[in-house]
């Protein structure tokens, strides 16, 4: 059973500037892992890279054992990417996107797998409707809804709450944990520390490309030099960043 | 806010220049520019250093002295109705002001800031100025004139007529949306402007149908002089004085009629900005308007889609390319509307008018059969071989969705030939729906053509329609896989010398691509032609045509294969930095 995320020594450089630089991790079946870091960590480019949609510079990406460079359709078929940035066709309705992800990814009993999506994200009623006519927080639901009308067993998460209201959001971290539950490996980028800590079992910190932390939380704190971070992931996350002299003034 | 719009104004300049410098470090935006250097060297240097400047042309076929002079007195009568024209159709098709549209930008930084809406106003009109001033000076070194004083003149002219027109606009904008802010009357009572501009025009239109319908002029020299005495007498002149007193400096000697001229020009745009200033109550409801226009993602400045029943469902099993086809169609149902079918329409009649003109006088044809018939061979002629620049719902729109098709598990090869598959599928129908209405007409216009010799050509001309309008997108669609930095992708018209560079010396590329790819097909073409003819007479020209597209449809087959790779090389970065 080959592991769901693999990625190798990846490098991804824009010119002269190196987004990403040598990262290595795995992320397993059932495995919920946080992708936390500064901005300009290069969370976002990892994201893409492993998504097809950026080519890696250097390093291997492997979706299921497949390798996104060299067998792409394959690696593509299995993963879900649900990006910080709604991007929709804006003469496809709602329904018409989600039945367009579905041809792609020859998704069967496509009308209960959609009527129970969109009962779930808060989209019945706008199944006719344009991109235009939704709301930013809409538009990012009829995203995660393409996601996750297949099964997909890989799925990767830039900001997934950006933009919901506090009921989505609710919504959105249960979907999660039940897409994880039910085998999926999950990479999640957030810049929301509590919803990481809430839902991830394992987090990746990265810095100026870099990974430069990878454990479980209690891992994390046993380090000897994370020790004082008291296993709380906003003390652990400043600490590493080299932001733990900066207090909050309030 | 004047020192802050300044302020901006100066910045965003300095900024843009030293941005644009700063990318002509890349090779292909230095060769942009490096082309389009020797384009303007070429095209207005060369030609205002040579001897004679501007006027060798002139000395070469000097026109009549008297349409000259007639010309230069009736000049501001006709630029000034011209004007009023332009005037009448702002108010009774009204868009939104251009200077209106204020940046998302200036939205979030200047609204909440503590400025009067006056100083908005003021703001864009300031900002306005550097874009107004490059389309009166451009013209002014293309004008033919011999001094620079006279470019000079020429210039300031017309930048006084642009500003004039586009604080009118504006005024119009705002007058309209301020009167349906008033009060309940105020949707009554919008039509009392209109109603007084219907009354302006019946006056003008009527006095200058009635001198020239009781009277018709002899000759170009006496319709100018009778022009001028028609529009600058009477009512009308009262009417157009406003637009003939823009216009006079254009026409005006240096150095006093021009100036005086100049200051008559400067007072009426004086007059529409005071009229702008004090109808800024409405500034804030118009630009809510726009900015809900734009909220919808990658369609900025066109027109917003609308839900409608294409009466076709995807299905959830087939080929790839038909997925992409269906997008196509649904993109067509619903981004098409009047504005947009106006403004292709308006080229296509205007080019097929054109061409169907020019075949009458070849052929020699009278009638209205011969020039229905011409007409949709023009527009056969139009969708076929102009088709693929206009429908652009391709990959050269689509790379804006690039990050979204990258993460699709669908060859890319089969990707680009469904992108091609819509815009050909319309544009082949469309052309063979003008051949079918050509077809019968044809009798009329090609008289000595034998009826199987013209069925002959008809079914060539439906068999290599699809063959020319597929092989004019692969070379399109090739060009924004290789250069997808070069290629203007949707609604975006890069701006700059070395994106213009760009643009002329991928036109040159495209051209000589497709020669490259059209000539086997018709190298075999033409040998099928030359075996057969004897054989089979007019007929041959069918299996020719064959013979020619089965040629094309192998090549966009291998070409497609061989983009496909290249598709999956495109640099996310390469296509978002074209933006």
């Amino acid at each position: 059973m080959p592991i769901p995320i693999r990625v190798e020594q990846l490098r991804r450089r824009f010119g002269a500037f190196t987004a990403v630089d040598d990262l290595s991790f795995d992320v397993s079946a059932a495995e919920i892992v946080g992708l936390i870091g500064p901005n300009g960590a290069g969370k976002t480019t990892t994201l893409r890279s492993l998504a097809g949609i950026l080519r890696p510079t250097s390093g291997q990406v492997l979706i299921d054992g497949h390798d996104i460079v060299s067998d792409p359709i394959e690696a593509k078929r299995r993963l879900a990417f649900m990006p910080d940035e709604p991007h929709l066709f804006e003469y496809l309705t709602v329904d018409e996107h989600l039945r367009l992800t579905a041809r792609l990814y020859s998704v069967n009993d496509f009308d209960n797998r959609a009527k129970a999506l969109l009962e779930e994200l808060e989209l019945t009623g706008k199944q006719r409707s344009l991109p235009g006519e939704l709301s930013r927080g809409m538009r990012q639901k009829v995203v995660i809804a393409c996601g996750l009308i297949r099964d997909a067993s890989v799925l990767l998460f830039d900001e997934p709450l950006t933009g919901l209201d506090p009921i989505g959001i609710r919504r959105m971290r249960a979907t999660i944990i039940a897409r994880a539950r039910a085998g999926a490996a999950v990479l999640v980028s957030s810049h929301l520390l509590h919803l990481v800590e809430e839902i991830c079992s394992r987090v990746i910190i990265m810095d100026r490309g870099r990974k430069i932390a990878d454990g479980t939380f209690a891992e994390l704190a046993m380090r000897a030099d994370l020790a004082a971070a008291d296993s709380n992931l906003e003390q652990i996350f400043m600490h590493v960043t080299g932001h733990d002299d900066e207090t909050p003034h309030v | 806010m004047l020192i802050a719009s300044l302020y901006i104004i100066v910045c965003s300049a300095k900024n843009r220049i030293r941005s644009r410098l700063r990318r002509l470090r890349e090779p292909r935006y230095l060769v942009g520019a490096v082309a389009a250097v020797v384009y303007f060297y070429l095209t207005i240097f060369v030609r205002m250093r040579s001897p004679g400047g501007g006027r060798s042309r002139r000395t070469r076929q000097p026109p009549p002295e008297i349409s000259l002079a007639a010309l230069r007195a009736a000049g501001p009568s006709l630029v000034g109705l011209g004007l009023f024209v332009m005037m009448v159709l702002g108010w009774l098709f009204p868009g939104k002001s251009g200077l209106l549209e204020f940046t998302e930008s200036e939205v979030q930084f200047l609204f909440p800031a503590p400025v009067t809406r006056r100083s908005l106003i003021i703001h864009r009109l300031l900002r306005s100025q550097l874009g107004l001033l490059f389309a009166a000076i451009v013209p002014a070194l293309v004008f033919p004139s011999g001094s620079p004083a006279s470019r000079a003149k020429f210039a300031v002219s017309m930048w006084i007529i642009l500003v004039t027109m586009r604080v009118h606009f504006t005024g119009i904008t705002l007058a309209r949306a301020s009167l349906l802010l008033r009060d309940a009357d105020g949707r009554r009572r919008q039509w009392i402007a209109p109603a007084v501009i219907a009354g302006a025009v019946a006056v003008v239109a009527t006095t200058i149908v009635r001198a020239f319908v009781l009277h018709p002029a002899t000759d170009v020299g006496d319709f100018l002089n009778r022009f001028g005495e028609v529009v600058m007498s009477g009512a009308p002149r009262v009417i157009l004085w406003p637009f003939v007193a823009l216009a006079r400096p254009l026409f005006a000697a240096w150095p006093g009629p021009f100036l005086s001229a100049l200051a008559l020009a400067i007072a009426v745009l004086a007059l529409n900005v005071v009229w702008v200033l004090r109808s800024d109550d409405a500034l804030q409801e118009i630009t809510a308007q726009i900015e809900a226009q734009r909220d919808v993602p990658a369609v900025r400045s066109r027109v917003a889609p609308r839900t409608l029943a294409a009466g076709w469902t995807l299905s959830l099993h087939g080929r790839p390319e038909l997925l992409f086809m269906w997008k196509s169609a649904m993109e067509m149902v619903r981004g098409v509307n009047a504005v947009s079918l106006l403004r292709w329409g308006g080229a296509a009649v205007g080019i097929s008018v054109s061409l169907t003109s020019a075949l009458l006088s070849a052929t020699h044809s009278r009638g209205s059969a011969a020039a229905l018939g011409l007409l949709a061979l023009a527009i056969a002629g139009f969708a076929t071989l102009l088709g693929p620049q206009i429908a652009r719902n391709d990959l050269r729109e689509d790379l804006l969705h690039l990050e979204l098709l990258k993460t699709w598990p669908v060859r890319a090869s089969a990707l680009i030939r469904g992108e091609m598959l819509g815009p050909a599928a319309v544009l082949t129908g469309c052309a063979w729906l003008a051949l079918l209405c050509a077809l019968p007409l044809s009798a009329a216009a090609f008289t000595t053509r034998s009826l199987p010799m013209r069925v002959s050509v008809a079914l060539a001309l439906a068999i290599l329609a699809p063959a020319i309008i597929v092989a004019q997108l692969t070379v399109h669609n090739a060009a924004a896989i290789v250069f997808p930095g070069w290629v203007p992708l949707g609604t975006q018209r890069p701006r700059g010398l070395d994106a213009m560079g760009q643009r002329l010396i991928l036109f040159g590329g495209v051209i000589i691509a497709l020669w490259i790819m059209l000539a086997p097909p018709a190298v075999a073409a033409g040998l099928v032609w030359f075996a057969f003819q004897g054989l089979l007479g007019p007929a041959v020209l069918v299996p020719a045509a064959l013979v020619g597209t089965v040629l094309v449809g192998v090549e966009v087959l291998l070409a497609t294969e061989a983009l496909g790779p290249m598709y999956e090389r495109i640099d996310l970065s390469a296509v978002e930095r074209a933006d």
